[in-house]
């Protein structure tokens, strides 16, 4: 089975307000597919659906074999497979950087301290924070608290990785070093869902982009391709905007 | 009339046995106000905290019923005074019990009434102080600790529990002293705790102004040792 991630012809309503429409789309293993998209088009909402952060309201998501919302008491599964990153890092505050990492491992995979404590270490050197392992998060620099949080979601093992603007909450400077932590991680094969406006890592790491409004995939296909010649409108305003 | 240390020195064996009725009734009870104070305090956020996937069926009936019960418990006793539920526990209880089950004779001694007053009583404010701190927690950490894979149980445990506990610590301070004085109106009950035992020192020489001065300088003194031990388990706590 190499498909991650399917959307039949999803939607998501909060009450009267439809933030997901007609969603159909698929990921494959390997794929680092990137959503863009105005404030308010719904792509936030679609990652979280994949991870059941959010339940859908229409149509079918099934993510790692598992149907949403039909098995919705499955919910824990597909987030043991789905590793999650935030734009506001959500670093566990009491716990070392270390800690942190190696909290998914020990309590979601049952690992003994030691053998996650390993983990952790390889990870934390991973996105070149070795020697920040006995930190605080409030110790770190907003750069580092999101290489903290994805190495902390790698921790699990995941199959897929969501990102969810991981980048949005930094200034240039510290955007660098977690882009190029992520470009390393979907150089390794990571299947990977990203939420964000770098354009440049849409072009240099994404195997497709997909371009959303309103609650509707708009246009999807090969970054660059899509890039250079937008085919609707509506991207083409929205890429005047972001370049 | 002059103050003399002496009517003081004399007192104190029988003042610091009951200041030792006030630690025993005091601790006793705030454990189980502790105990109480949680589940209710867990009890009006059942379902409030849901991420992702909302309960469903039974588990919305479960939850209704929990913060409505933990929601009854804590508007009758903070709606009513200590000392009147007190006096109910001690006097009125034997009676409920003859009333609803004809049973003659259950009566509680009045130190284990005094515990039982203070635990109901305290549990209540502690189920508030609980609450808050619960609904204080970043919705952001909650997802991220559900994000990696764990059970809703491990979610409290090791998150949302934690960090709430750092939150509860200075009013949970302010409920034990106010717990700690409040044993002083279990006189009504016979306790022999420090202020039944001042009162009685002083029905006896009526040496009002040394008894009660050294009665409040004691209260000052139990109420200090709650204080500091509060203050380091809080300084033990401290997130960097």
């Amino acid at each position: 089975m190499n498909r991650v991630v399917e959307f039949i012809d999803v939607g998501k309503r909060f009450g009267d307000l439809e933030v997901l429409r007609e969603i159909n789309m698929k990921v494959e293993f390997g794929e680092v597919v990137v959503i863009i998209g105005p404030s308010g088009s719904g792509k936030s909402t679609l990652l979280r659906c994949i991870n059941a952060l959010e339940l859908i309201t229409e149509g079918e998501l099934i993510v790692n074999g598992i149907s949403m919302p039909k098995q919705k008491r499955r919910a824990r599964e597909i987030r043991l497979e789905a590793g999650m990153v935030f734009q506001q890092f959500n670093l566990f505050p009491h716990m070392t950087t270390l800690e942190n990492v190696a909290f998914g491992p020990r309590k979601a995979r049952g690992f003994s301290r030691k053998e996650a404590n390993e983990i952790a270490a390889d990870l934390l050197d991973k996105v070149g924070l070795a020697d920040r392992s006995g930190y605080y998060p409030s110790q770190l620099s907003g750069g580092q608290q999101q290489r903290v949080a994805i190495a902390r979601a790698l921790a699990v093992k995941p199959k897929l990785m969501l990102f969810d603007e991981p980048t949005s909450a930094l200034d240039p400077e510290l955007k660098e070093e977690v882009l190029t932590v992520m470009q390393k991680v979907a150089e390794e094969g990571m299947t990977m869902i990203v939420v964000t406006h770098e354009m440049s890592f849409a072009a240099k790491a994404g195997t497709r982009l997909i371009f959303m409004d309103e609650g509707y995939l708009i246009e999807e296909g090969d970054p660059k391709a899509m890039m250079a010649s937008p085919r609707t409108e509506r991207l083409q305003n929205f890429l005047r905007h972001v370049t | 009339m002059t103050f003399e240390f002496d009517i003081i020195i004399d007192a104190l064996p029988a003042l610091l046995e009951g200041a030792k009725l006030t630690w025993y009734i005091t601790l006793l009870g705030l454990l189980g106000g502790m105990t109480l104070g949680v589940l209710a305090g867990l009890g009006r956020t059942a379902g409030t905290r849901q991420v992702g996937i909302a309960a469903s069926g039974i588990h919305i009936a479960i939850n209704r019923t929990l913060q409505t019960v933990s929601f009854a418990y804590v508007e009758l006793i903070r709606g009513t005074p200590i000392i009147v539920q007190a006096m109910f526990i001690y006097f009125a209880m034997p009676m409920l019990f003859e009333v609803l089950f004809e049973v003659r004779g259950v009566r509680l001694d009045a130190v284990t009434a005094a515990v039982i007053t203070i635990a109901i009583n305290a549990g209540a404010y502690i189920a508030e102080i609980v609450r808050g701190s619960v609904l204080s927690i970043n919705k952001g950490l909650i997802e991220a600790g559900l994000a990696t894979g764990i059970t809703r149980f491990q979610l409290y445990a090791n998150i949302v529990g934690p960090l709430a506990l750092r939150r509860m610590i200075p009013p949970l301070g302010n409920q034990f002293i106010i717990s700690l004085k409040d044993t002083s109106l279990f006189i009504v009950i016979g306790v022999g705790e420090l202020t039944r035992q001042g009162q009685e020192i002083m029905a006896s020489n009526f040496r009002a102004l040394e008894i009660w001065s050294a009665v409040a300088v004691i209260y000052l003194i139990m109420t200090s040792i709650l204080a500091f031990a509060l203050k380091f388990f809080e300084r033990k706590m401290r997130i960097i």
